[in-house]
């Protein structure tokens, strides 16, 4: 602690900028780390909340994906005797007219039962009105809605509240207004809830239920009644605690949180290498005074722990930055994830009040004190093995040895061998990202000795814009390998996250505008929500012929989706009528099988066509058999196809509607997709749609452009996340090489003294200084745009297999990099401007006696 | 406070009780009439008709008031060994739904009785004691206590009735879970129609709530020609 306060302490504050920018690099690390660990808990802890919160005390939910089930099922659950009480329940997501609102979730409920299982605490004495099932069921427009909500838009008992049903907006009547308690605090307060079966005609549902809620017997355990429920309902019902439902919203945020985890994991990879930049410049300044604490009698253990303690204050201090800036932004996340969630309700959860597990915020220093203490091992060690005798001996330690560059070449080989040998290996998980570390590894060791070459390469471009001043700046870098590879390294390692995810994300638009070109070819699509990912109100089938039978159309095609849990997976099953999208599908490559061959055997109901990403996810092959349980029977079809489909995320097997029809009893429809008759204007038959259900039913008719534009809005919302990472990386690129240059142009005072002492002009230096910079940064772009490539590679891979699932087409980003080298080239200049002039400005006397 | 008597068999009092009240249909306009403890009140009217009697019977309640339950039709269906099945037909939905009836401590809709309290139960699902006799309303009754068999056919732990002496009609029931009295059921204005001792008001008292339901009867008729075929959820959705 004596020599950190007297050695260490005086050196930081002799250099403050330097430190300031070493530990830059860690707050950022930490602060990303921090911030998507915390959004990312506050949403999934909102999440679970809110389903605590609707399912009051039930302990069981009996499910069969989101089709739901027939009302007899409930009959059968209340017929087991480990069952208590079963009271069935419809969710909807409802607009509601009221300014500003937007969605309402809409829980149908029973109220003869659910008074069991959930606590209705109505204020201001109206138990008795509400408290009376026989008014609040006997008139379909009943309504209780959550005091929040109420009080948000002056709503009293007996106020009229319209909603946007499957029968068009309907005015509700508030019968009930909830104390903000328990189930009235469920998404805020933006809930309403209703009669069940009220609930069944006006969100089109038939006679089915969503799910039925269990409180059990007195004695039964939760592992009795879902024994006992399995084998009376089948495998098609799937039996769960509430709680199990959050397992959705974290199979969606898991694959975010692994892109996050990418993202913080190489700022902190690029902090270390600021890290070990400055150390090994600091060690270099300090060689005399480490040869004075040597030769004082300071063993070399001391020493080296010096080194080290000096990094881990530097970590915990960067790291303690890094978690009040993390928090910060975990604020701003938090929404977009929220947002990001909100399909799973169509009801946003509210994640407004950040809290951070403490958990968290101690690996975050933990991980930002290890980063800080791994990345000054190696400057510790050579500060340690300093001769005291040879430590006035200035200049060696840039040099990098032949035998040194031999080792470094040999490794580098070792490392790409085995990243090359994991590449045959890429279906075990482990090999799969040891081969990326591999990778990056070899990449790390060859970097000195490319940024040599390209250094020496650079030298005639060099000379040839100032011919002085550019062979002083070329030569500079050309023997200084150690000093140059560690800018060079950490811009490097930059530009290759920007280029993995530029590529991503360019790579993700193209594949999705290329499945819309193929799938979404209708001339108009027929909803009746205007959002694709509300699912909670559906059409009746009898819709389809009334469709066909007008005037101009030609053809109707009818969807179904619906999401199912297939191996514990929950997955989307798509429900179409085969033989017809045959006809009208512009797919021409499946990733496996024959177009027609498996459009023929799937119509027939002979088959099944999965996406690729659940073929991968499930490992599944062609003609293999699928048991997908439903509610009325397990379906076990052979894969007749796989194809390339981003309907879902976690994956979708596509069925004829048949199939689905037979097995979940349930016909409706999620969309119907009309094709125009040849000739007729696409305008015209829009309008007669919208006027053949004007007044009777509510329907949204999106033209083949609108829906496109729709889909594209909803990628661009993943999408524009990608971009964020894109600006950390540049912004982690930037720090990087301002850092980085800062420091080692202010570690060359010295040298250039001498420079000026020889008769170097002033701006002839400034121009040396300014050419080296921007050649430092040319050769990261160049190295990192290399490096890009394999990281564009192995990112793609992770997004398929750890993220969404989802296969891109390998697209590099020419036209992001291309912006960004300019961005990165200018920044280099700019953290070369102060330095210079600093140095300039330092007398000459001075400047020699530096260090 | 129990007056000493000679040994009498509780169990065939109430089955005595049960008898006397017999009546092959009844029919009957009621008033019911809650009145909450914060000076709340709420009134429904009803056409009552039950086919059968106790243990076996069928029911029919037709909501005629207020507007916003009018139509609106219960059909219970009673067992003498289980709860009874009840289905609702909503006039406003065009639709019939069985009525959950898992929690029969659930209050029937709004009043102070429950689901429980409106079911008939046969003689041998309880155990019965006489503990007395004793004068209510100034008649004099016989106090007997049932207790459930079993614990899970009722909410309460233990019924103590009161059956007048002289025409064996019921006057007053104490419900009691643990050793509170939760609900109190008094008759009066007893009548004999047709050969029956009916109560023509029927007050409900929730002693935890503090509210009160009263039931009114009205144009009473016993063994009245109703058809089987009426009391079916098929005749529910055609009526």
């Amino acid at each position: 602690m004596r020599l950190l306060r007297l050695i260490s302490w005086q050196y930081a504050r002799r250099h403050i900028l330097r430190t300031a920018l070493t530990v830059a690099g860690i707050v950022l690390g930490v602060a990303v780390f921090v911030a998507m660990r915390t959004a990312n808990q506050n949403v999934l802890l909102a999440f679970s909340q809110t389903i605590d919160r609707i399912a009051g005390r039930t302990q069981l939910q009996v499910t069969a994906g989101e089709a739901g089930f027939g009302e007899e099922i409930l009959e059968k659950v209340q017929s087991a005797p480990t069952v208590r009480i079963a009271v069935p329940v419809i969710e909807a997501v409802a607009e509601s007219g009221l300014p500003g609102q937007g969605t309402l979730l809409v829980l149908g409920v029973d109220m003869t039962g659910d008074r069991s299982l959930r606590e209705y605490d109505l204020s201001g004495g109206q138990d008795a009105t509400v408290d009376d099932p026989l008014v609040f069921l006997a008139q379909p427009d009943s309504l209780i809605i959550s005091k929040d909500l109420a009080e948000k838009h002056h709503l009293a008992v007996g106020s009229r509240l319209p909603l946007q049903t499957a029968l068009g907006e309907r005015p509700f009547v508030v019968r009930g207004i909830m104390e903000p308690t328990g189930l009235a605090t469920a998404f805020g307060g933006s809930l309403a809830v209703m009669d069940v079966y009220a609930a069944q005609k006006m969100f089109g549902r038939g006679r089915t239920f969503d799910r039925i809620d269990v409180a059990l017997a007195p004695g039964a355990t939760v592992a009795d009644a879902e024994r006992q429920l399995t084998a009376l309902l089948g495998p098609g019902f799937e039996i769960q605690p509430p709680a199990t439902r959050g397992r959705q919203a974290e199979a969606m945020l898991a694959g975010y949180a692994v892109m996050v985890s990418v993202s913080s994991a190489f700022a902190l990879f690029v902090g270390m290498f600021i890290i070990y930049n400055s150390f090994a410049i600091a060690v270099t300044q300090r060689r005399s005074e480490i040869g004075i604490l040597r030769a004082l009698g300071a063993t070399r253990r001391q020493i080296r722990w010096l080194f080290l303690c000096e990094s881990a204050a530097l970590g915990a201090i960067g790291s303690v930055a890094g978690l009040g800036l993390g928090l910060l932004i975990a604020h701003a996340t938090a929404a977009t994830l929220s947002g990001l969630a909100a399909n799973l309700y169509g009801v946003a959860q509210q994640a407004s009040e950040v809290t951070t597990r403490p958990g968290v915020l101690a690996l975050a220093v933990f991980i930002g004190v290890t980063t800080s203490v791994m990345a000054a091992v190696i400057p510790a060690r050579n500060a340690a093995d300093v001769d005291p005798v040879q430590a006035l001996q200035k200049g060696r330690f840039q040099v990098i040895s032949a035998q040194e560059n031999r080792t470094r070449i040999r490794l580098a080989g070792v490392a790409a061998g085995l990243s090359i040998a994991c590449m045959f290996a890429t279906e075990r998980r482990l090999l799969f990202y040891a081969g990326y570390a591999f990778a990056l590894a070899a990449a790390v060791l060859l970097a000195p000795l490319l940024s040599g070459r390209l250094a020496r390469a650079l030298r005639p471009v060099l000379t040839s814009v100032r011919p002085v001043e550019g062979a002083l700046a070329a030569d500079s870098l050309i023997q200084s390998p150690r000093r140059t590879s560690a800018t060079v390294l950490a811009l490097m390692l930059s530009v290759a996250l920007i280029v993995a995810f530029a590529g991503m994300a360019r790579a993700g638009y193209a594949s999705i505008v290329q499945w819309m070109n193929t799938t979404l070819n209708p001339d108009l699509v027929v909803m009746p929500s205007p959002r694709f990912d509300l699912r909670t109100t559906r059409f009746p089938a009898a819709m389809a012929p009334e469709i066909r039978a007008l005037e101009g159309v030609e053809r109707v095609q009818m969807f179904r989706f619906s999401r199912i849990t297939l191996n514990g997976v929950p997955i989307m099953a798509v429900a179409l009528e085969m033989q017809s999208v045959a006809q009208t599908t512009r797919l021409r490559r499946p990733v496996a099988g024959d177009i027609e061959k498996m459009f023929q055997l799937s119509a027939a109901g002979a088959g099944v066509i999965v996406s690729d990403n659940l073929s991968r996810r499930l490992k599944l092959s062609l003609g293999d058999t699928l048991d997908i349980p439903a509610p009325y029977g397990t379906i076990r079809l052979p894969v007749v196809g796989i194809i390339v489909d981003y309907s879902d995320q976690q994956g979708a097997v596509l069925l004829d509607r048949t199939v689905f029809v037979e097995h979940w009893h349930d016909d409706s429809v999620s969309d119907i997709r009309v094709f125009v008759a040849r000739g007729a204007d696409i305008a015209t038959v829009r309008q007669r749609i919208i006027d053949r259900y004007a007044g009777k039913r509510r329907l949204f008719v999106l033209t083949s452009e609108q829906s496109r534009s729709y889909v594209l809005n909803i990628a661009n919302q993943w999408f524009g996340l990608m971009y964020v990472q894109v600006a950390v990386a540049v912004f982690v690129a930037i720090l990087g090489i301002v850092n980085t240059l800062t420091v080692s142009i202010t570690d060359r005072r010295r040298e250039l003294g001498v420079l000026q002492a020889v008769g170097a002009l002033r701006r002839q230096i400034r121009r040396t200084i300014w050419l080296e910079a921007l050649a430092v940064g040319a050769i990261g772009v160049l190295l990192g745009c290399a490096l890009g490539a394999v990281n564009l590679y192995y990112v793609l891979d992770i997004v398929q297999r750890d993220v969404a699932g989802l296969r891109f087409d390998y697209e590099y980003p020419v036209t992001t990099i291309l912006a960004i080298v300019p961005v990165i080239l200018g920044a280099a200049f700019a953290a070369a401007i102060w330095p210079a002039e600093a140095a300039l400005r330092l007398p000459l006397v001075e400047a020699l006696e530096h260090e | 406070m129990h007056a000493a008597g000679p040994p009498v068999d509780a169990r065939a009092i109430v089955q005595e009780a049960q008898k006397r009240g017999r009546a092959s249909s009844q029919r009957y306009e009621g008033l019911l009439q809650t009145f909450e403890a914060q000076g709340k009140t709420s009134e429904k009217r009803w056409i009552y008709e039950r086919l059968g009697s106790y243990g076996a019977s069928k029911v029919i309640i037709r909501f005629t008031a207020p507007p916003e339950v009018r139509g609106v039709t219960l059909l219970i269906v009673n067992h003498p060994d289980k709860a009874s099945d009840q289905w609702m037909w909503t006039p406003a939905l065009e639709r019939d739904r069985r009525i959950a009836l898992q929690d029969r401590s659930t209050r029937f809709f709004g009043t102070d009785f429950s689901f429980e309290d409106l079911e008939e139960r046969d003689v041998d699902q309880f155990d019965y004691k006489l503990l007395g006799e004793e004068a209510v309303d100034g008649a004099m009754c016989w106090s007997i206590q049932s207790t459930p068999k079993l614990s899970r056919f009722s909410q309460y732990t233990r019924v103590i009735n009161w059956i007048r002496k002289d025409t064996y009609a019921w006057t007053r029931i104490d419900s009691y879970v643990k050793d509170d009295v939760v609900r109190r059921l008094e008759h009066r204005d007893l009548r004999n129609l047709q050969g029956i001792w009916t109560a023509l008001q029927t007050t409900m008292t929730d002693l935890r709530r503090g509210s009160i339901t009263r039931l009114a009867l009205d144009k009473v008729e016993y063994n009245v020609p109703l058809r089987e075929e009426d009391f079916t959820v098929e005749a529910l959705r055609r009526k």
